[in-house]
């Protein structure tokens, strides 16, 4: 009964940060059809551990610049520089933790049939 | 013969434990380098699927080599290696190989390949070299064979003809050496040397060594082919009576004879093998004493011991004492075969028999009786 109660709260959580995501960065990023998918591989290539690409895009976020950010510097000749965010530090870091476990790749890999 | 073939097979030994080293770390570094082969296009394969934008992204899964991708922190992230093996675990029997990923493709900083050493061309690599250390060892055996058969020929011929011509002459001398003692004895039964006396003893006592010789050299040649016969041999009888046929022998050196005989000692033995280890016992004690030295006999149930006070044997020289035509004072007549014939019974018969010496002191011969 108690995993149950406990699963719930979990679950909870997470919904209220992906619901957090989704209004405070997805909506826009879709309207603007920014690849939320590959900005994330781009991360992943650069600091490979999840912990680190927490760390770069809440730095980024907190005060985007264009050395920290992701995006090759070129890219700030034709796009703006996006304005910093006006989240708490919590409500940020729940809502980078979510965008992390929603385009992490780990979760796309699979094996294939075996060869050889 | 030994020494060749030992010498050999160590050589061999040696040199086939350096090819199969070598021949092994060879083995293995080619299965090494299918490894790095394997790495390298797994890398490439890495690069497309994380600029994929599937939604399954199918990780390359390989039959015989397993790998597995790990972040900075060295956590495992996905592969074919189960997740619960350590980065730096390492299984008995497998090779492995780390290769870096730059840039983080998937996220993964190292991959890590395995695959079980392919023992099967080790093995064969092992049954070759067996196969040829046997056909050295068969080839060098036969050549050795021939060498040394080549080599010992010369010395083998000398020994056959010596044994002929020991054969021949003790086939001559039995006659005539019989005849000299018979006609002593008489001379001696009839009291008809009195002016000669001397002169008599003198002949009586080379004709007693030269029979002595005789039997000796008959003993050997005829050891292999002659049937003994065990029977109860009273020795203390034997040796107080060839003690007895050795006095004149003794008394020409003027030795002082000690029996220490104690009576009724008796052995399950064949009687000329007796007779051959005390006559040579007390002719050796008697041949190598020192004028006006002493002679001891101590026979008891457990042993026999021939003491004598002559020249001694050196202990480096007491290892050849017992070989055939050893002898270590030439200044004495002799074929050098008298403890040879002493050893051959012992070992006939079990006996221990153990020569303690001292250069110049004498000589303590023991003979002990099997339990």
């Amino acid at each position: 009964m108690e995993k149950i109660v406990l699963f719930c709260i979990f679950s909870i959580g997470v919904f209220a940060d992906f619901n957090q995501l989704e209004r405070h960065c997805l909506s826009c990023h879709k309207a603007q059809q920014i690849p939320s998918n590959l900005i994330y591989r781009r991360y992943l290539m650069k600091y490979s551990t999840t912990k680190q690409i927490e760390d770069a895009m809440f730095n980024y976020l907190k005060n985007p610049k264009k050395e920290r950010s992701i995006l090759p510097a070129q890219f700030f000749l034709k796009f703006p520089m996006k304005k910093a965010l006006q989240l708490n530090d919590v409500e940020l870091q729940q809502s980078i933790k979510a965008y992390v476990e929603q385009f992490d790749v780990k979760k796309k890999l699979i094996l294939e049939n075996s060869s050889h | 013969m030994v020494i060749y073939l030992l010498s050999t097979l160590v050589l061999f030994s040696l040199a086939s434990w350096i090819f199969y080293t070598s021949s092994k770390h060879h083995l293995l570094d080619k299965q090494n380098e299918v490894l790095k082969y394997e790495a390298e296009s797994l890398k490439s394969k890495f690069r497309a699927l994380h600029q994929s934008t599937d939604d399954k992204l199918y990780y390359p899964n390989h039959k015989e080599i397993k790998s597995a991708i790990y972040n900075r922190d060295k956590k495992y992230i996905f592969g074919t290696i189960k997740s619960t093996q350590r980065f730096e675990e390492r299984k008995e029997n497998s090779l492995y190989y780390i290769t870096k990923i730059e840039p983080y493709y998937l996220g993964a900083a190292y991959l890590l390949v395995a695959t079980d050493i392919n023992y099967i061309p080790i093995k064969n690599l092992q049954k070759n070299i067996l196969i040829f250390m046997l056909a050295a060892g068969i080839f060098f055996t036969i050549l050795g064979y021939y060498l040394g058969r080549l080599f010992v020929s010369p010395m083998r011929e000398s020994l056959e003809k010596m044994n002929h011509f020991i054969q021949d002459t003790t086939h001559e001398l039995n006659t005539p050496i019989s005849t000299i003692l018979t006609n002593v004895e008489m001379i001696e039964a009839l009291d008809k040397h009195k002016e000669n006396r001397d002169e008599f003893k003198r002949i009586e006592i080379a004709s007693k060594t030269l029979s002595r010789i005789y039997d000796d050299l008959t003993y050997l040649n005829l050891n292999h082919q002659y049937h003994r016969q065990i029977v109860t041999v009273n020795m203390s009888n034997l040796v107080e009576e060839r003690m007895a046929y050795f006095t004149s022998m003794a008394e020409g050196k003027k030795l002082k004879i000690v029996l220490n005989v104690l009576p009724n000692i008796t052995l399950q033995i064949d009687k000329n093998d007796a007779l051959r280890l005390v006559d040579n016992l007390i002719s050796n004690a008697i041949k190598y004493n020192k004028h006006e030295g002493t002679l001891k006999i101590i026979l008891t149930k457990e042993h026999l011991v021939v003491l004598d006070t002559g020249i001694g044997i050196a202990l480096n020289d007491l290892q050849y004492i017992m070989q055939r035509f050893e002898r270590i004072n030439k200044s004495e007549g002799g074929f050098g075969i008298g403890l040879h014939i002493v050893n051959q019974v012992c070992e006939n018969y079990r006996f221990d028999f153990e020569i303690k010496s001292i250069i110049d002191e004498g000589t303590e011969v023991y003979i002990v009786w099997k339990k």
